[in-house]
């Protein structure tokens, strides 16, 4: 018989007989694929948004110029120009402003040079006054603005209308002159933005003086190169020179340490997917072994019948791989828009609006999944060879088909664990083996264990139905006790049902595990340092993404003004580059705080924060950044500001979360004399004792909050927001969390359905004598439980252990050692009710099968 | 007492109709031994596993003891089946993960009922099957021949009113057959109303009545014996 008969003949009946177990195996492989698949496109389309706004912004420029964040004097631009080669050097004001219409719209401002910026970026209008040469020149009128034509659409804003906008002395009217046509700038940030001059940009967003960047065009035939070199040499050390494809790479780099933490768990979704498929074909090779004793009888060859299998299942991946790519499509579409929010709100602003798809993701997402299928169809296929006719025709249809022996496995699950905590000892012994000090270690040990203990599931489910059949079957009779005896019988099997749940549970727990953690730590270390009764913030109380446009520092000498205020201290929050690094520079009145507010110390006492103090150029650092950089107290670090590096003498190490990178604490006073920058984005407001903070909230408001878009929290509704941030924060892993949750479900299902069809005659034969539909359904619906209720109890064991490996290797190296680690048991008991829940959601329809089995076919059934 | 009236069945086969027995009537008094002999396809197993509960006829009524068969709940029939009904098939049908113990013991196991009480009337029941020596015994631990007295022992742990056979000495061969026979004869004398399929007109004439089947009709229908009240 060739090849192509047998698929005829024996493959396709079967995928289309045993429909549901194929549509199993498809929708899991499908899942898998889509995740990896969904995550990749939603990367690059990030990645891709940032490319074009980067392409739309910085327009014919060769080469640009940026500083700190807060920016640096504009007089630099006269520097740059008497650089040879230079033929421009366009200021640019880049920063964020609130449109505030029927709806608040965080938009982009752009203030640039009337006279030369057309030479480096397009700008066009259409319409009645489309015969003027350069429409920049409609913004040399005072608060003038040019908005592009889509958001004047969306916002319903006509030509010549005022506008509000919320700038950093508070809300602001601006006469919109032009709109312009959906190219250059225009384009960029999916149309949300706003043009005007930069001298009314610095003065609405007060950088009097001062610019963000500087665009450089340079003549024909010029060496970039040398430019470069030129311009370092010309231009104080600390700021950047950049090509636009070096931004993007900055950009890429950012972005691809916040995705690898996702991207693992969407791999580990791809394991347990093919521990699915590793399952539905040593089932088929069960099921079908009198089939193959036959054909092997009739004179089949081995390589045939492993042909076969391979085969079946490669259709079955090819169309699932298909699905499965589709299928990411679409989740990409569905949640790019929500990660670039995230994403903006963490890094800079973009618009992510639509997926960029590129061939190779998808053909790599398409082979990923046959690989995968091909790799866990391996064992069980081969192990056909081991069928002889004999054995199918002496039909044993009950025993176990072992393709490891128990030993095998045991040995490897236990060299597994062995080899996970081998490496974490090699992990945290530092000092003696610092190549081994890295996360891709964690990564090993967290996989070796989870595998190695997954491996365990046999054993783990002998126990359970031992201690089942001891304990908890006493109390029952009858059939309760079929469900263990069913389960004993092909417990590999179950056991990889078991561990499918084990995987997800394991997964979920950890990452509840460590958010859990960070979220506590994070919590109680906000208690320890917002002592302030009331937080006035602009925006959001712990970004300083887009929406947080902030204030001058003299608001606070205002807010001190009303009555019942004791005091109003500054805050400010900036991102500054240190050795290529992006890190958060913090900045408070530091005496201020020491009256009232504790700083949490890892290394250094309270004392040493008086060095801080105006005049002395000391700072403390985060854990995090004495980690990553080395730095102890008593070392300089230098810092780059708009005048040029600045040494900073290192005082102490403090407890702070606000980056993973790491932080720098310095005093206001310090600040603002090397930045120049005279904003804060919150004040830390104390109520004089015995007076009512309520009513100074409503009085800070009223003051105010006319002017300019206002939180005025107090300190408890401060720390509500901070939990509900750090919620955002996680959830992505939430998402991932939830597929594999899904896929642990098919795993169930899969196992459970397979031994329904393999027990169809035991169950005719039950049937026979008596059993009832509702007690078949209940055996199974039992049987489904105890798998679900196994895998979860082991995975949330395991999961409170990766928990805290996770939190060592991949946070505490970031945040600081002084996050703890909190076990969950909230959600250890969560875990172990969803796989309760989710077994008894998974049993429902093999018992549903099991009970519409038709008696007088299954006792003809072999 | 069992009767059949007007009995028909008809199988669907996707649009095709395959009439298996055509307006059957028979009427079986308790203390009866009736052999049901036909060609191979004859639709006996069908009548068999309608008498059974196993299978609803198409057309027509079914009553044990009055009770009826036809056009009840699932759960019902399922009930007399339990309680009413014991059956032995050809091949043997027992749970190869249980011991003889418990395959004797499931009926009442469904019921709910501990192993420990009725584990005596198991024991019983094995030991008049002679198997008192292979009670722990699984299935593929015992010879063909053992397994359908394991069978047998349990179609009768619920006191059956009707003891159905499929062939029960089909797949054995003729020593183990002639055992099988005897012990059906014993259980008729002791006054169980047996139905039974067989090929083996050797067999047929143990019986006290003997029906045949022929193309779903029923062709004859004879006395063999009087029935021994
Ligand atoms: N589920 C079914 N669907 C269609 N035809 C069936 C089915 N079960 C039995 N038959 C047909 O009914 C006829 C009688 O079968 P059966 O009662 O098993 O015969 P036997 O007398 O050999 O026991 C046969 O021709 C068989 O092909
Ligand atoms: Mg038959």
């Amino acid at each position: 018989m060739s090849i192509l008969n047998f698929f005829r003949y024996i493959s396709l009946r079967h995928i289309r007989f045993q429909k549901t177990q194929s549509i199993v195996v498809l929708l899991s492989i499908c899942l898998g694929i889509a995740t990896i698949v969904s995550i990749t496109i939603v990367n690059r389309s990030v990645l891709y948004s940032y490319e074009d706004t980067f392409n739309k912004m910085l327009g014919r420029s060769s080469l640009q110029i940026s500083g700190p964040e807060t920016g640096f004097p504009e007089n630099l631009v006269d520097k740059v120009l008497k650089v040879p080669g230079v033929e421009y050097a366009a200021p640019v004001i880049e920063t964020q402003g609130i449109l505030i219409g029927a709806k608040e719209h965080s938009i982009m401002i752009l203030g640039v040079d009337v006279l030369q910026d057309n030479q480096i970026r397009d700008y066009s209008i259409s319409g009645e006054s489309a015969d003027i040469p350069d429409p920049l020149l409609f913004l040399a009128k005072p608060g003038s603005i040019l908005i592009p034509r889509s958001l004047a659409e969306s916002e319903k804003i006509e030509i010549d209308q005022d506008v509000q906008i919320q700038t950093v002395y508070g809300i602001q009217k601006f006469r919109v002159r032009g709109l312009l046509n959906p190219e250059g700038p225009a384009k960029a940030v999916g149309g949300n933005i706003a043009v005007m001059d930069i001298f009314a940009a610095q003065m609405a967003f007060g950088k009097e003086a001062r610019i963000d960047r500087i665009d450089i065009g340079l003549y024909r035939g010029t060496d970039i190169e040398e430019v470069q070199h030129h311009l370092e040499k010309t231009i104080p050390q600390g700021y950047k020179i950049t090509t636009p494809a070096g931004r993007t790479k900055q950009v890429q780099k950012i972005l691809s340490s916040m995705q690898s933490n996702i991207d693992l768990i969407g791999y580990i979704s791809i394991i347990v997917g093919m521990y699915l498929i590793y399952n539905a074909v040593s089932i088929t090779v069960v099921r079908r072994k009198k089939e193959i004793g036959i054909l092997r009888a009739l004179g089949a060859t081995r390589s045939q019948i492993i042909k076969t299998f391979l085969g079946e299942h490669i259709i079955i991946a090819t169309v699932a791989s298909a699905l499965g790519v589709a299928l990411g499509i679409l989740f990409a579409k569905a949640a790019v828009g929500a990660v670039g929010e995230i994403i903006s709100s963490m890094y800079m602003r973009t618009s992510v609006s639509e997926i960029k798809i590129y061939w190779a993701d998808i053909f790599s997402g398409f082979a990923a999944g046959i690989l995968a299928t091909l790799i866990a169809s391996l064992i069980p296929a081969f192990s056909t060879a081991n069928i002889t006719p004999i054995l199918a025709i002496r039909s044993v249809p009950y025993s176990e088909e072992k393709m490891l022996t128990a030993r095998t496995v045991r040995m490897v699950s236990i060299l597994l664990v062995f080899l996970s905590i081998v490496l974490l000892i090699f992990y945290k012994a530092t000092k003696f083996f610092p190549v081994f000090h890295n996360k891709s270690i964690i990564f090993l040990s967290v996989t070796a264990i989870l595998v190695g203990i997954s491996l365990s599931t046999t054993d783990f489910l002998r126990w359970v139905l031992t201690f089942f059949q001891r304990f908890i079957l006493p109390l029952f009779s009858g059939s309760p006790r079929l469900a263990g005896l069913n389960l004993q019988k092909n417990i590999s099997r179950n056991a990889v049902a078991v561990a499918a749940v084990f995987y997800s549970i394991a997964i979920f727990v950890s990452s509840a595990g460590f958010m859990y953690s960070i979220k506590e730590s994070i919590l109680s270390y906000t208690d320890s340092v917002v002592r302030g009764d009331i937080l006035v913030t602009s925006g959001h109380p712990l970004s300083v993404g887009s929406q947080n446009i902030p204030m001058p520092v003299e608001l606070g000498k205002e807010i001190e003004k009303i009555p019942g205020v004791l005091s109003a201290d500054p805050f400010r929050k900036t991102y500054i580059d240190y050795s290529g690094k992006r890190v958060v520079l913090l900045t408070v009145d530091v005496a201020r705080r020491l009256e009232y507010s504790p700083f949490m110390f890892a290394q250094g006492t309270h004392d040493e924060m008086v060095k801080l103090l105006p005049h002395n150029d000391a700072a403390v650092v985060s854990e995090g950044f004495a980690s990553h950089f080395n730095v102890v107290p008593g070392d300089t670090i230098t810092l780059s500001t708009p005048q040029g590096p600045v040494p900073f003498h290192v005082v102490a190490i403090i407890v702070d979360y606000m980056s993973d990178v790491g932080s720098v604490l310095v005093d206001i006073d310090t600040y603002q004399r090397h930045w120049g920058d005279m904003l804060a984005e919150t004040f830390s407001v104390r109520v004089k004792p015995g007076e009512s903070i309520n009513t100074v909230q409503e009085a800070i408001m009223k003051k105010f909050g006319a002017n300019r878009k206002l939180f005025v929290l107090s300190g408890r509704e401060f720390k509500e927001e901070s939990r509900k941030l750090i919620d955002q924060t996680f959830i992505m892993h939430y998402a991932v969390n939830i597929i594999s949750m899904i896929i642990a479900c098919f795993g169930i299902i899969v196992a459970l359905l397979a031994s329904v069809l393999e027990r169809t005659r035991e169950i005719g034969i039950l049937r026979s004598i008596g059993m009832l539909r509702s007690q078949v359904s209940r055996v199974v619906m039992l049987e489904s439980v105890i798998l679900g209720i196994s895998g979860g109890v082991l995975g949330s064991l395991t999961g409170v252990l990766l928990g805290w490996i996770s939190l060592d290797g991949f946070y505490r190296v970031d945040y600081g050692a002084s996050i703890a680690y909190y076990i969950p048991y909230m959600y250890v008991i969560w875990a172990i009710i969803i796989s309760a829940g989710l077994a008894t959601l998974a049993g429902l329809y093999p018992a549903h099968r099991a009970a519409k089995t038709n008696i007088v076919e299954a006792l003809n059934y072999e | 007492m069992i009767e059949l009236k007007e009995v028909s069945k008809t199988y669907t086969q996707g649009i095709k109709n395959i009439p298996v027995l055509h307006n059957i009537s028979i009427s079986i008094k308790l203390g009866e031994f009736v052999s049901i002999m036909g060609p191979s396809g004859s639709g006996k197993s069908t009548l068999l596993n309608l008498i059974g509960g196993i299978d609803q006829p198409t057309s027509g009524e079914i009553f044990i003891n009055s009770k009826p068969l036809h056009g009840i709940k699932d759960d019902e029939l399922t009930l007399i089946r339990r309680k009413h009904v014991g059956y032995i098939f050809q091949f043997f049908n027992l749970l190869p993960i249980l011991s003889a113990m418990e395959n004797v013991g499931l009926p009442l196991l469904l019921e709910g009922i501990p192993l420990s009480k009725i584990k005596s009337k198991v024991e019983t029941l094995l030991q008049k099957v002679g198997l008192e020596g292979r009670m722990e015994h699984r299935p593929e631990q015992l010879s063909g021949g053992e397994m359908q007295r394991v069978a047998i022992a349990r179609s009768l742990i619920t006191d059956p009113e009707v003891l159905l056979a499929d062939e029960p000495t089909g797949n054995l061969d003729s020593r183990s057959s002639e055992e099988i026979f005897n012990m059906l004869k014993k259980l008729n004398a002791e006054g169980q109303t047996i139905i039974m399929v067989t090929h083996d007109s050797k067999a047929a004439d143990c019986g006290t009545r003997l029906i045949t089947i022929k193309d779903g009709f029923l062709a004859s229908d004879k006395k063999l014996k009087e029935v021994r009240a």
